[in-house]
């Protein structure tokens, strides 16, 4: 295909405003589906995808339009994810801002925007669901015609749902989308914006050749992992995979790479032939994925650790972006601490555990990557168990993020109110138009990662929107925060916390384990502390009766059998220095403030 | 051979108290004459195979056996006699209810060979008797002990309960002092246990009255401890006192796992490590030992560990304890390092904590 006659673009939007839903209208628009074949949401293949109506697999689609090659690179939608989004980009020329006309324009979409803008891509902007009666297409118009210094009147105004518009937009998106530019003699360079794994053909990459070609088997090389392998096969996705001889400079594909782990084609890696035709250097932008959240995962009361561990691997092979290393944990037995790159990728990943693998878990709260600085040392924490002591290093930072939240006006006394109350500096405050405003937030990733989106849902009715992007470590007054149980710390309970919050937080777990901890034949103290320092403190009173009053003739094999019962029960506690606890007592503690957080 | 025990039950009530789960039966009257002569056939059915055993004591309980005409009973004790081999002095208790009897019934039954008379007292104090749903006033549990002294009864025992709703520990203490003031040769203190398919279970878990709460439970068993000792009552069972002699030799026959044989619907058997029992519904049981089979509704053979723990948790609630040799290395040490557990010559005894605990203890103990 000559090059002036191919199109790489993407489709920008907040989730639920209708990505999906414009993408099956262009698979039908330009016949890339049989219409029998047509179903809704066709491109997000994933079960899991589907269910949470977002696209966390990149995918790129091959159109045909009034002889154009139209290539539709799908971006992920969760701010967890920024990093293969600004990849994705990377591999189109233009991009379709696609804005709910009744919600207005979402922090994600925003963010997403500048990425795109930043990354030099054409803007197509359009309003999507002006069917609906609640849409206000005036007025977004205006707020995106600012927002992208234009006339309003340059706003397509489309309905995905019923097609009116969509027609017009792909001849928009045809015309002022420039053509991918790259030299067909150079050596082969491909850019990775996203992999994944098949059990049946191992690691398929989707790639953007941004120069040279790359043939159907060939032996390449990535770049950044300086793996080498040979592949078998190129091909375009129309959006069934179909193989090609081979990818020009421009175009957009998959590639089975012949490798078998994941890893070694880490989106934002560069493909090129292996040997003397090897590109001297490396697509710019590469970066290896890195946690950002970290939590224990332990298998349920009497679930497989060895289990949870092949789920793991087999996890790890289709997600780059997950990493785990074994820990024990006294209270909650065998079982790992994985570091995600957000709080929404670890409830993928819990949830593909539990519902791909069949596997019951436990997560430990979460907590970010403190770095601990001792002379010229730094420590790096994601455990709290790994804190060390107060008193025994200089400082401690945490990793702060530039937050963005766009909110009605009327919430947005309620939104500074909530980021002031989560150690938040304020930037600036913008407005939009004059209902919306923009409001930018110096944050602690530590205070996000922690039920921060759910307040900013309920204290906004739902209307406020979250974005973030790391920001860099700042110093910070955090201390580790111990939870003991008749002076043994119960290490599933230890967090990381800034001090102005600790003492809320022991005060909270005395509480709720002194709800939880059955009476044991002496007073139990539950204590929240710092180092050596007290700062909470609750009791459970021994148990003072045990016992079944009346026993005689009749009731001998009953009682006999309520003790069996007894019996099976204390089986199943644990053991935290004297005090035995049911583990259900420490998975109910924990998962108190996950159950808040599930919608 | 053991000496073994008769145990008679009698499942009839005038009313059902909404704590009671025994196998008692309120209207089921016009059945008495009925059940008395199957309770006869019964014993002739099940004798030939105790002729061996001596028996040393007979119960009847209920229920309410003192619904029943004194002729009954007295020909009951009689055909028992007639059919086992019951020794002379052999221990014959009946349970009354304050209500049923007067001087002139309670001589009767004295005159029929029942010795021993326990007495369902349960309270001095009205509202807790109004709780427990019991008819009786405070006041005919006093007549009913006189009558029976005044009728010649010098081994009476007196069933108290503590811990329903409303009851406090002072009022559970004037229970105690109107008890011991009667001075009864025994009384048996019972913490109120709810029972999930009673009235007052249901009540219970619809939250109308509120579950017995377990620490003034134990404050209140403390208070018998303390009140029972000083007036001179030996401690020999976790919730049973009685004055030196006066045990309840068929009670310890249970709890020192002796045989026992029972008659009547649902009455429980136990020999050599079986036990098994009759069938529980009174028109079942009269119709199968009317066509003269045996009643029995089911059977257990017990599993050495099942043994093992029953003699344990047994002979920990009658305070005769266990050799510290029964229990494995390491598992009495915080017992008796918390004050549950008296080491006593090699012999482990709860203490009263224990007793409170004793399930704890048991578990612990037995691993």
């Amino acid at each position: 295909m000559d090059v002036a006659h191919i199109r790489n673009f993407c489709i920008v939007a907040h989730i639920d405003h209708g990505k999906s839903t414009l993408a099956d209208r262009l698979l039908e628009l330009t016949h890339a589906v049989a219409d029998r074949d047509m179903r809704a949401q066709y491109l997000d293949r994933m079960d899991l995808e589907r269910e949470r109506g977002i696209t966390i697999k990149a995918q790129a689609v091959r159109l045909t339009h009034d002889g154009y090659e139209l290539n539709l690179i799908d971006t992920p939608g969760h701010v967890d994810f920024t990093y293969e989004v600004s990849r994705s980009l990377e591999a189109c020329e233009g991009a379709i801002l696609l804005v709910d006309a009744a919600q207005g324009l979402e922090a994600q979409t925003l963010a997403n925007f500048h990425l795109a803008r930043d990354a030099g891509l054409t803007i197509v902007p359009a309003l999507n669901k002006i069917d609906l009666p609640a849409a206000e297409p005036d007025q977004r118009a205006k707020e995106l015609a600012d927002l992208l210094d234009r006339d309003p009147d340059d706003i397509l105004r489309i309905s995905a749902k019923t097609g009116e518009g969509v027609e017009e937009l792909l001849k928009a998106v045809i015309e002022q989308v420039p053509p991918p530019a790259g030299d067909p003699t150079a050596s082969l360079r491909a850019l990775v914006f996203d992999s994944m794994f098949d059990a049946y053909r191992g690691v398929i990459t989707y790639v953007r050749v941004k120069d040279g070609e790359l043939p159907s088997r060939a032996r390449i090389r990535l770049m950044a992992t300086g793996a080498e392998s040979e592949a078998e096969e190129a091909g375009v996705m129309a959006p069934e995979p179909l193989p090609v001889d081979v990818l020009g400079p421009g175009e957009v594909g998959y590639l089975v790479t012949g490798l078998k782990d994941v890893h070694l084609a880490k989106v934002g890696d560069t493909i090129t032939m292996a040997g003397k035709h090897a590109a001297e250097e490396a697509l710019p932008g590469y970066r290896e994925p890195k946690p950002m959240v970290w939590s224990g995962l332990f298998p349920n009361e009497g679930g497989d650790y060895s289990e949870l561990r092949e789920a793991l691997d087999r996890l790890k092979l289709s997600d780059s972006a997950l990493s785990f290393e074994p820990e024990v944990s006294q209270a909650l037995g065998f079982g790992f601490r994985a570091g995600f790159l957000g709080l929404l990728h670890m409830d993928i990943v819990k949830e593909r555990l539990e519902r791909e693998f069949d596997l019951e878990l436990i997560a430990t709260q979460p907590n970010v990557e403190f770095h601990v600085i001792e002379g010229d040392e730094t420590i790096v924490v994601h455990n709290p168990a790994e804190m060390p002591l107060p008193g025994t290093y200089d400082r401690v930072e945490e990793p702060i993020v530039f937050a963005t939240v766009i909110t009605p006006k009327e919430y947005l006394g309620a939104v500074l109110d909530l980021c002031q109350s989560r150690r938040g500096e304020l930037v600036d405050t913008t407005f939009l138009t004059p209902e919306r405003a923009e409001v930018h937030y110096m944050l602690p990733l530590a205070e996000i990662v922690f039920d921060f989106f759910d307040q900013l849902k309920s204290s906004t009715r739902g209307y406020a929107s979250l974005d973030y992007e790391p920001w860099g470590y700042q110093e910070s007054d955090v201390v580790r925060v111990d939870v003991l149980l008749h002076g043994e710390p119960v290490d599933a309970f230890s967090t990381i916390v800034h001090r102005s919050k600790a003492y809320a937080y022991g005060k909270k777990m005395t509480e709720r384990l002194r709800e939880l901890i059955p009476r044991q034949m002496f007073d139990v103290a539950i204590q929240a502390a710092i180092g050596s320092k007290i700062i909470a403190r609750e009791t459970v009173k021994a148990k003072r009766k045990d016992v079944l009053a009346k026993c005689y003739g009749g009731d001998i094999t009953r009682k006999r059998k309520l003790l069996e019962e007894q019996k099976k029960g204390k089986a199943r506690l644990r053991k935290v220095g004297r005090v035995d606890v049911p583990q259900e007592a420490f998975i109910a503690a924990l998962r108190a403030d996950q159950g808040a957080k599930k919608k | 051979m053991d000496a073994a025990g008769i145990y008679v039950h009698v499942p009839f009530c005038l009313t059902r108290c909404g704590y009671c789960d025994f196998n008692a039966y309120a209207g089921l009257d016009h059945l008495a004459s009925r059940y008395v002569a199957a309770l006869l056939r019964e014993a002739e059915l099940a004798a030939p195979s105790w002729e061996d055993e001596e028996v040393v004591s007979v119960f009847l309980g209920g229920g309410t056996p003192t619904t029943l005409e004194v002729a009954d009973l007295k020909a009951l004790l009689a055909r028992v006699r007639s059919v086992f081999a019951v020794t002379p002095d052999a221990e014959a208790t009946i349970e009354a209810n304050p209500d049923t009897v007067d001087e002139q019934k309670l001589a009767g039954l004295l005159e029929a060979g029942y010795g021993r008379l326990s007495m369902g007292a349960q309270s001095f104090d009205r509202t807790v008797l109004a709780a427990l749903e019991r008819v009786h006033r405070p006041e005919s549990v006093v007549a009913a002990f006189r009558a029976a002294r005044a009728a010649g009864y010098d081994n009476v025992n007196l069933d108290l309960i503590y811990g329903a709703a409303g009851e406090s520990v002072e009022s559970w203490e004037r229970t105690l002092e109107e008890a011991i003031a009667l001075s009864p040769e025994h009384v048996s203190a019972y913490a109120l246990t709810i029972e999930p398919a009673t009235p007052l279970g249901r009540q219970v878990s619809r939250g109308d009255t509120p579950a017995p709460d377990p620490d003034l439970q134990a404050e209140m068993f403390e208070t018998a401890c303390g009140l029972l000792g000083d007036a001179g009552y030996g401690h020999y069972e976790i919730s049973n006192w009685a004055k030196p002699g006066y045990e309840c030799r068929h009670n310890l026959g249970y709890w020192e796992r002796r045989p026992y044989v029972g008659l009547g619907a649902g009455a429980h058997g136990y020999r050599d490590g079986r036990r098994w029992w009759n069938v529980r519904p009174p028109e079942e049981y009269l119709s199968t030992v009317e066509r003269g089979e045996l009643p029995v509704g089911g059977s257990e053979e017990l599993e050495p560990a099942d043994a093992y723990l029953e003699e344990v948790f047994l002979r920990l609630r009658i305070l005769q304890g266990i050799p510290a040799s029964w229990v494995e290395d390491g598992r009495a040490e915080p017992y008796l390092r918390n004050g549950l557990l008296l080491d006593d010559d090699g012999n482990l005894i709860p203490t009263e904590r224990g007793m409170l605990l004793l399930n704890e203890l048991v578990l612990g103990l037995t691993g």
